[in-house]
């Protein structure tokens, strides 16, 4: 369970975070949450699907760590071996939210999870120097939170798009390992190519407008990754 | 003469008159979105601003989600637009023995019910567990007020089998504006003065005082229980069922919830009384109440009384005093046939029974599907069309009848003369007592269905007999009881008791299923 308090200088002195990624840092996720504005990055990674929340049934987008729960292909003794490691993935163990009167008045709010296995009281980065003020690292650590912010917003325009234009499709990923054994994956969506070509002009040019025809392909791109998901697996079971 | 059946007049706008209207145009290229020029098929509807719809049928049939699904209705508006809530079956109270009995009838069939019968089995089982509760998770769920799916279940999919109950005159208007905005059909708000007919018998047009004469090739009665084309035009007379089943009266209400998170029950509730029995739909908005009576056995004081009790047990003691009841009467039974000439009647107008089983709805989508998707090509084919379509419904009212009747046959009160009087051999139609003289040998099973359309699946007939203690004495010398199939049985027994806790630990509340509709809505897929 998390136990997300407000990050200040005065109760979090003393907190360090490991940046170290492995099982023990609690790095063995299946999947995560990806933002539109990063598909390019993931896509060179990782494949690109959907998942509907348990909580509301709205879908959201998800790069595939691996075929079964708790699994992780990307983990390895040397911790998370990819170019690029999502955002919802690096904010850990940080979590950002909005508070103000107004609208134009909103401050950031930074919550810091005290349960989290990334939490040492001795080891990793600090967050805050002798004088209270932010380290390094946690500024780029507020930088990245603030522009996981801004996905968010974008992200629920992209998949009410999808979902109007009904671009997504359920599907099953049926693999047969090397060793003969089966893996279903199933639960998951994909981008229904034969909608995606049968969009007219003008819906096209308002994707286009939005930022979100750019990540549909990227997403359609990242499929070839599932291949090289399916070697590293086969590699374990050897 | 022109032959060809291009114009649909339906007369009358309640839940029958559009629902039938959205089941037929959706059925047909219409309107600006068809995607054909050279057709010419027109549907038009005729209602009467000044005559009130009567707003009954609260409870649907699980047979309402594929049909709003074809429809093209998106489940989330009309959850949203129709105060809906998710009706999973029927829950009996009192039914048995008068006091603190209860059984289900849910909407799923029994586990592995297409290869298995498990009724024989139970048989050993039935000090133990309720057979409902034995071959089948969804009772379980009633307890709870647990809904059938949760939000992450796209439209109109289900873990276990569910229908709706609805506000009966939200449904009508959504169903009017979906009909004359996406399908094309043509909405006339006028009085109708005068059915002119043609020479051969035929109604040729329908005079109205604001909208001239309407032309139609065939004319669709919804006009309610005056059935005004079929009864009044026509003469077609009403066959009376009350010989069977007695009841002819109902006192309806509304009561409002305590609090607006009160939970909503997952299935009807009807709670047999002393001369009829009792109601409770549970919508997210309110609960609908009603006792359902025979005036020949009871009082109209006497009935009151025994709903004002139920309320104020139930609700409090100020909601029964505050409840405006209304009185609705009718004469059990259907109309001698249903399509005469070029006129159908759908709805009150073809029939009415009471609500015991929810038949009335349903009986609209069967009516209306199969003219849908049978429409005569031309005038010479009707007569055929129309004579199935008779011999069709008829030998549905009379399983109506024959199932409605077999919950009132079961009991065991003796209290009043009228659950004697229901158990007396002259009031059970001959068809229902050749079944029941059977199933004292052998359950019932898919053999008893004489059609493939059956309205109530033998699983139907299983959840009524077993729910009111009926005893089947097995045949020993057959092999369905060896044991082989036993063990088998008794796995199935076993998975189902497992499904049953998973989906009770897993299934939301309706009332948290219903807030969670409001603010996120289905996906489709």
């Amino acid at each position: 369970m998390s136990n997300y308090v407000v990050l200040s200088p005065a109760t979090h002195k003393n907190t360090h975070v490991l940046t170290e990624r492995g099982e023990a840092q609690g790095d063995s996720i299946q999947y995560s949450l990806i933002y539109p504005l990063e598909f390019r990055n993931i896509q060179s990674c990782y494949p690109i699907f959907f998942s509907k929340s348990g909580e509301t049934g709205e879908f959201f987008p998800i790069a595939l760590f691996g075929f079964e729960n708790n699994e992780n292909l990307f983990l390895d003794e040397n911790g998370w071996s990819a170019a690029y490691i999502p955002m919802m993935v690096e904010r850990q163990p940080f979590l950002i939210g909005y508070q103000g009167a107004s609208e134009d008045d909103l401050k950031p709010i930074v919550s810091i999870d005290m349960d989290s296995p990334k939490i040492s009281e001795d080891e990793g980065q600090a967050l805050f120097d002798k004088d209270s003020q932010p380290t390094e690292f946690l500024k780029a650590m507020m930088t990245k939170l603030e522009s996981l912010h801004h996905g968010h917003e974008h992200n629920k325009g992209f998949i009410t798009a999808l979902t109007a234009e009904d671009l997504l499709e359920p599907f099953t990923l049926e693999i047969t390992l090397d060793n003969g054994s089966t893996n279903q994956l199933m639960g998951f969506y994909t981008i229904n190519e034969n909608k995606l070509q049968e969009l007219d002009g003008s819906t096209l040019a308002d994707f286009n407008s939005k930022g979100y025809l750019q990540p549909i392909y990227m997403a359609v791109a990242s499929y070839a990754r599932i291949r090289a998901l399916i070697d590293k697996k086969n590699a374990l079971t050897k | 003469m022109k032959n060809t059946i291009n114009r649909i007049v339906i007369v009358g706008g309640g839940t029958a008159g559009w629902l039938s209207a959205g089941i037929i145009a959706a059925e047909h290229f219409m309107g600006e979105k068809s995607s054909s020029s050279n057709h010419n098929f027109h549907l038009v509807l005729i209602e009467s601003p000044d005559i009130p719809t009567i707003g009954v049928g609260e409870g649907t049939w699980p047979s309402m989600r594929s049909t709003l699904k074809k429809i093209g209705i998106s489940e989330t508006d009309f959850i949203r637009e129709c105060s809906a809530s998710f009706k999973q079956g029927t829950e009996f109270h009192n039914w048995l023995y008068g006091k603190d009995d209860t059984y289900t009838h849910p909407f799923t069939v029994p586990h592995n019910f297409n290869e298995t019968n498990l009724a024989p089995h139970w048989q050993q089982l039935r000090e133990k567990v309720n057979f409902a509760n034995a071959v089948n998770p969804q009772s379980a769920l009633f307890e709870k007020q647990l809904a059938p799916k949760n939000i992450a279940t796209p439209e109109y999919s289900f873990h276990v089998n569910y229908g709706y109950h609805l506000d009966a005159g939200k449904f009508a208007n959504l169903l009017q504006q979906h009909c004359v905005e996406t399908l094309g059909v043509e909405h006339i708000s006028a009085n109708m003065t005068a059915i002119n007919s043609a020479e051969n018998g035929d109604i040729s047009s329908i005079s109205t005082d604001t909208h001239g004469v309407i032309q139609g090739d065939l004319f669709i009665d919804c006009s309610g229980s005056k059935a005004l084309l079929l009864g009044e035009h026509y003469g077609v007379p009403l066959v009376s069922k009350s010989q069977f089943l007695f009841n002819n009266c109902a006192l309806a209400t509304q009561i409002p919830y305590q609090n607006s998170e009160d939970p909503i029950q997952s299935a009807t509730l009807s709670t047999a009384q002393t001369s009829g029995w009792i109601w409770d739909i549970g919508l997210p908005t309110r609960r609908g109440v009603g006792h359902i009576y025979s005036s020949d056995y009871t009082t109209e004081e006497r009935a009151r009384s025994e709903l004002l009790k139920y309320i104020a047990e139930t609700a409090s003691q100020d909601a029964a005093a505050d409840a405006t009841i209304r009185k609705i009467t009718f004469d059990p039974g259907h109309r001698e046939k249903f399509w005469h000439k070029n006129c159908v009647a759908i709805g009150m107008s073809s029939g009415f029974i009471e609500p015991l089983e929810a038949s009335a709805l349903v009986l609209v989508e069967l009516s209306a599907a199969m003219i849908a998707e049978q429409l005569p090509a031309n005038r010479k084919i009707m007569d055929l069309v129309a004579k199935r379509f008779n011999e069709k419904f008829l030998y549905r009212w009379d399983r109506i009848v024959d199932f409605l009747k077999l919950h009132y046959v079961l009991t065991q009160r003796t209290d009043s003369q009228y659950w004697i009087d229901n158990c007396d051999p002259s009031s059970i139609p001959e068809s229902l007592q050749e079944l029941m003289d059977i199933w004292q040998y052998q359950p019932p099973w898919h053999r008893d269905n004489y059609h493939i359309d059956e309205m109530f699946p033998s699983a139907s007939f299983q959840y009524i007999l077993y729910g009111m203690d009926f005893k089947t004495q097995l045949d020993p010398r057959f092999k369905r009881t060896d044991r082989e199939t036993a063990d088998r049985a008794m796995g199935l027994f076993m998975e189902n008791a497992k499904r049953t806790e998973q989906l009770v630990s897993s299934m939301p509340t309706n009332r948290e299923l219903i807030n969670k509709i409001y603010k996120y809505g289905f996906q489709k897929i």
